[in-house]
């Protein structure tokens, strides 16, 4: 028994390390890396390639945040967690931030001592359904088994959703995205339901991906986006802002190509922005040209979004929702002044 | 407490064996308590300060989503406790189809280790090598997504006689609806289990005294059968029969057993078999083959020399490691959860977890269970054991 | 006076020798038999050929992409790209040379206790064994012996799934072995803290064990503090393992002879001086098979890893599989990659076992 005690002893002398319950900001500088909670693996969110590089739109918000913070976007420290543990990882001080798609629900933002800091991607549940079974609408779904990924809240959608509309159904529950692909492609069920950014995903992992559809009900609404702890409000507004910066980067037309150039000789707004006769990265405690090393180093929102899951990736979502608010979309960006 | 005893002329306080097991028991007492005081002070410091809350309050509360399987009712306005009793009764389920199979599995690939036909004992071998020595979790995912997933879909689904189904949603066979009188064929049938067990009691006497045999097993089957097939008779078949038919979708009606279930007890049986197999030959090895030439001497015929010599022996050896295996798979069929077959720890400690946050209750809930199941199976184990171990001298 | 000759051996009956009796001695040697020989016979015959030609004839193996797999039979192309990622981890790729050094330490380690003799075997391979975890853990971390720092994040791959397995049981090692002896002690409260403790231990899966690592570890901490995820799993493992290897040890125990006892304390030998010198090293090698079969057990468990997140092999697969460029379902090839990965070890781990069962059975019989 006295080497319980003795092996939590050693345990905690090897892996122990005090996370501040305010001041991440100094932590972050004195530390040198961003602890960014990501998915294991969700495409186009945060995914690891062959080489061990992250990549992915939720991975692009930790990106942002340390390029704007230490100037490096490369200087992150990925944690991969589960659903079940990542809340108690960012309460625990484990990590910085928790970008991983998780939806900014009443609950969760007010109860769990956290704040949520923005949205980088408008999500909703959505259905896809094989072509041959004839099925134009989720309506049409009655009797018929479901494959669900789980999740936290695609369960409960689903159960009200079809209860609301007195349909019956039979829910075949799958940990992981390439086993309910699985399990929609054997035809173990005739619908298969997620967010609709993972139906995409899944529905591209098909060995025929043009026999099935993703059907036009959104049944719930998930917007996803970084959380923080709360009470450290200078490090809430710096990756609060770091979101909005990409955003607005785009609106105004800068990305990582031509940063430069707004930097040197466009029009106020722009040089503002990319740090130009301005204190708005010393009012959060970081230097001037934050946002300037965002757009040059991660790039813009749109630029983020085409080459994680727009047309530059294999999954091409169309924006959508996540467009500018000027182009049809809901993507809106407090002004940087 | 590792020097050499010295003579003394008194032995000292600490030198006294009582005094010192008193002040060793106190300091494991005061260790355990402060160990468990900082964590239970630590949990709740910490629970506070992320607004969790605690207690088991969330059992009353409604779950909110549906389950696949559910052995009594069950839709999504039941409560969470009533998730928990869902999930324990499939995960009883499954252990107990894993159990029978896996022991029947293991007896035969044990004993086909011994078999006259090479290509018999390289089959056993292969298999034991081959299944011992792969993960379980791939396994699963092998019975579910490589074999079962290759079956036909709802449509073409292979049939027995139109009234059995298999298809890649399950395997779908009639039931049976009572009717008025069913009563009493149950009644039969529990007449016959009991007459089994006085007519054993009655032959095993009358061998001892007589020596004469008697057929048991065949009158046994024969009363098994045939009671509940005379009240059946007699009752005019008092049950409706309740056909699988396909119905949009899928089939409606019958009894289904989804694919998950099959995945997970076929993997569980035969990851499980593998080990009961290696348990059988090491039983049947350790009986000395004096046993058999004896019993050939006195000429015993070959199938009695197994029942009567050899088995029973084997054993002996045999039931303490079953006892470790079942528990093991029990344990084992956790991983449910990887294929979505709702067991306890799928809804439980998966979705219910998930939907309520509250880890510390769940969890333990859930370690309480297994470890009672486990404990069970080793009671009812020992208390086999004890019958099988032979007196010793 | 006629010297006596034996008459020369007669030869064996002309039906029971032979390649054709032996053939009817094996396979057909009643109906039952003929039978199942051709059973037999035909599965492996529909089996087989599809299999050689999925697994080897139309398999794809050259290319770096997914695109590069255009024959039927199976992408091997998903596997060698992965391959680093399935073995080291994101490892950076420089350091790798510590994992391989490792990884020949360990091969060294078993050589030894294979090649070596008696006395170097216990002076030197078994000292070796129980460090050979630390210093891994040193080497691979890095920052204790002035190496570049290694955060756990990037420690993965199947070099995670042996190192937590190995640096688990080494600490289970004497924990099990105190629990063990607290179980036959006969101090009331001692004796009921280890049943309690060992029973838990192996009464509950290792899945729940996982998932108390998981989200209810740094629940146990003061506020504040936390402590690495591999920390945590590893204590975690280490007591699931305490608690099965205390059993293997109860069983040594019963094993060893009560004269040895007696004639320890006939000795005047302490408590210890008995329990470490005379009754240990026998308990130890009685235990031995059992402990090694516990081993693969562990071994194998840690693939549960993958339910609460950690990089070890089969949850690299499974990221591997949903990365959005190869998302062509290569399912069956990763799986059966790490099947194989892993059949290899736990087969050679059975084999060694059974050789040092061999080897330390210094018993008299026969």
């Amino acid at each position: 028994m006295k080497r319980l005690t003795s092996v939590i002893a050693t345990g905690l002398a090897l892996g122990l390390s005090f996370g501040a319950q305010a001041g991440t900001l100094e932590d972050v500088q004195k530390r040198g890396s961003v602890s960014c909670g990501v998915s294991t693996g969700l495409a186009g969110f945060s995914q690891k390639d062959e080489n061990g590089t992250w990549s992915g739109l939720d991975v692009d918000v930790c990106r942002s945040v340390a390029a704007a913070v230490l100037g490096d976007a490369s200087k992150v420290q990925y944690k991969p967690l589960t659903a079940k543990e990542r809340f108690t990882a960012l309460q625990s001080g484990e990590i910085d931030i928790l970008s991983r798609n998780t939806t900014w629900t009443h609950t969760r933002d007010t109860s769990l001592g956290l704040n949520f800091a923005g949205v980088n991607y408008y999500d909703g549940q959505g259905f896809m359904v094989s072509k041959d079974l004839g099925v134009s609408s989720a309506l049409d779904l009655d009797g018929a088994a479901v494959c669900i990924q789980a999740g936290t809240t695609t369960e409960l959608n689903l159960a009200d959703y079809f209860r609301a509309n007195g349909i019956t159904y039979n829910a075949i529950t799958f940990d992981t995205s390439d086993q309910t692909r699985a399990g929609f492609e054997s035809g173990r069920c005739d619908v298969l339901t997620s967010d609709q950014s993972q139906l995409y995903a899944l529905r591209i992992g098909l060995k025929d991906p043009s026999s099935a559809m993703v059907l036009p009900e959104v049944i719930s609404k998930e917007p996803l986006g970084p959380v923080v702890r709360q009470g450290d409000d200078q490090w809430f507004n710096i990756v609060k802002w770091s979101v909005y910066a990409m955003v607005e980067a785009e609106f105004m037309g800068i990305n990582s190509a031509n940063a430069d150039q707004a930097k040197s000789q466009g029009n106020p707004g722009q040089q503002r922005l990319m740090g130009v006769d301005t204190d708005s990265g010393e009012k959060m405690g970081i230097s001037n040209d934050w946002a300037y090393n965002i757009v040059k180093q991660v790039g813009n929102y749109g630029e983020s979004f085409e080459r994680n899951v727009g047309q530059g990736s294999p999954l091409k979502i169309s924006r959508g929702l996540n467009a500018q608010w000027n182009k049809g979309g809901i993507m809106y960006s407090s002004p940087v002044r | 407490m590792s020097e050499k005893p010295q003579v003394k002329s008194s032995p000292s306080f600490f030198n006294n064996p009582r005094n010192r097991s008193i002040i060793y028991q106190l300091l494991l007492l005061f260790g355990l308590g402060y160990f468990f005081y900082s964590i239970i002070s630590n949990t709740l410091a910490n629970m506070e300060a992320r607004g969790i809350q605690s207690g088991y309050d969330f059992l009353f509360n409604t779950a909110g989503f549906d389950i696949l399987m559910s052995l009594i009712p069950y839709d999504a306005t039941n409560t969470y406790g009533r998730t928990f009793i869902v999930g324990l009764l499939n995960t009883v389920l499954v252990s107990i189809i894993g159990i029978i199979l896996s022991t029947m599995v293991g007896f035969i690939m044990g004993v086909a280790h011994f078999s006259h036909n090479l290509l018999i004992r390289k089959l056993a071998t292969a298999y034991v090598e081959t299944f011992r020595n792969i993960p379980l979790l791939l396994q699963i995912f092998f019975w579910y997504f490589a074999v079962l997933a290759a079956l036909p879909s709802a449509r073409q689904s292979m049939s027995l006689g139109e009234v059995i189904f298999l298809n890649v949603r399950g395997l779908y066979f009639p039931g049976l609806t009572p009717e008025g009188g069913a009563s009493v064929v149950y009644a039969a049938i529990a007449a016959a289990i009991i007459g089994i067990f006085v007519l054993k009691r009655w032959a095993k006497k009358r061998q001892d005294d007589t020596g004469q045999q008697f057929p048991v097993l065949w009158v046994s089957l024969g009363m098994l059968f045939g009671l509940p097939l005379l009240a059946l008779i007699v009752m005019g078949f008092p049950f409706a029969w309740d056909i699988p038919y396909l119905k949009g979708f899928n089939f409606r009606g019958g009894i289904t057993v989804i694919p998950e279930l099959m995945a997970l007890a076929l993997a569980l049986t035969v990851y499980t078999g593998a080990f009961i197999a290696e348990a059988v030959r090491a039983g049947i090895q350790a009986v000395p083959h004096g046993q058999t030439e004896a019993a050939r001497s006195i000429g015993l015929k070959e199938g009695k020399i197994m029942k009567l010599i050899i088995v029973p022996q084997a054993m002996r050896v045999i039931v303490p490691l079953l006892n470790s295996e079942y528990q093991s798979l029990v344990k084992n069929s956790t991983l449910a959860t990887a294929i979505g077959y709702p067991d306890l720890f799928t809804v439980f400690v998966g979705t219910t977890l998930n939907q309520t946050g509250q880890a510390i209750e769940i969890v333990f809930m859930t370690m309480a269970v297994y470890f009672v199941v486990n404990m069970t199976i080793s009671f009812l184990m020992n208390r086999l054991n004890s019958s099988v171990a032979l007196t010793e001298r | 006076m006629k010297e006596f000759k034996p008459l020369p051996d007669q030869p064996a009956p002309n039906d029971t020798v032979g390649p054709i009796h032996w053939v009817k001695d094996n396979f057909f040697s009643s109906a039952a038999n003929t039978i199942a020989t051709l059973l037999i016979l035909a599965l492996l015959a529909t089996v087989i050929p599809p299999l050689v030609d999925w697994l080897l004839i139309s398999a794809n193996w050259s290319g770096t992409t997914q695109d590069a797999c255009t024959k039927d039979g199976a992408c091997w192309v998903f596997v060698i790209a992965w391959s680093k990622q399935f073995f080291y981890g994101s490892y950076p790729t420089e350091e790798l040379w510590r994992i391989n050094l490792c990884v020949l330490m360990l091969i060294g380690v078993i050589a030894s206790s294979q090649l070596l003799n008696k006395d170097w075997r216990n002076k030197f391979s078994i000292p070796a064994f129980l460090l050979l975890p630390f210093v891994c853990i040193l080497i691979l971390d890095g920052s204790w012996i002035g190496l570049e720092y290694v955060s756990t994040d990037y420690w993965g791959g199947f070099a995670l799934n042996v190192l937590l397995a190995a640096a688990s049981i080494i600490v289970a090692f004497p924990l099990s072995f105190v629990w063990a002896l607290g179980r036959r002690s006969e101090m009331p409260f001692i004796k009921s803290v280890s049943i309690l403790l060992i029973e838990f231990f192996r009464g509950v899966p290792v899945l729940a064990l996982f998932f108390m690592g998981s989200v209810m570890l740094p629940l146990f901490f003061p506020e504040g503090t936390n402590v690495d995820k591999l920390v945590r799993v590893w204590i975690v493992l280490t007591l699931f393992m305490a608690g099965y290897m205390a059993e293997v040890f109860r069983g040594g125990f019963q094993a060893v002879p009560t004269g040895q006892y007696e004639a320890a304390d006939s000795l005047g030998l302490s408590y210890w001086q008995k329990t470490l010198l005379i009754i240990l090293p026998q308990v130890i090698k009685v235990s031995m098979p059992n402990i090694l079969a516990t081993f693969v057990m562990l071994f194998k468990n840690t693939t549960f890893l993958l339910i609460i997140g950690i990089f070890e092999v089969l949850s690299t697969t499974q990221t591997a599989l949903t990365n959005s460029n190869w998302l062509g379902g290569h399912s069956t090839e990763g799986y059966l990659f790490v099947a194989i990965v892993f059949w290899i070890c736990c087969y050679s781990m059975s084999r060694i076992s059974a050789s040092i069962e061999r080897k330390l059975d210094t018993s008299h019989k026969n």
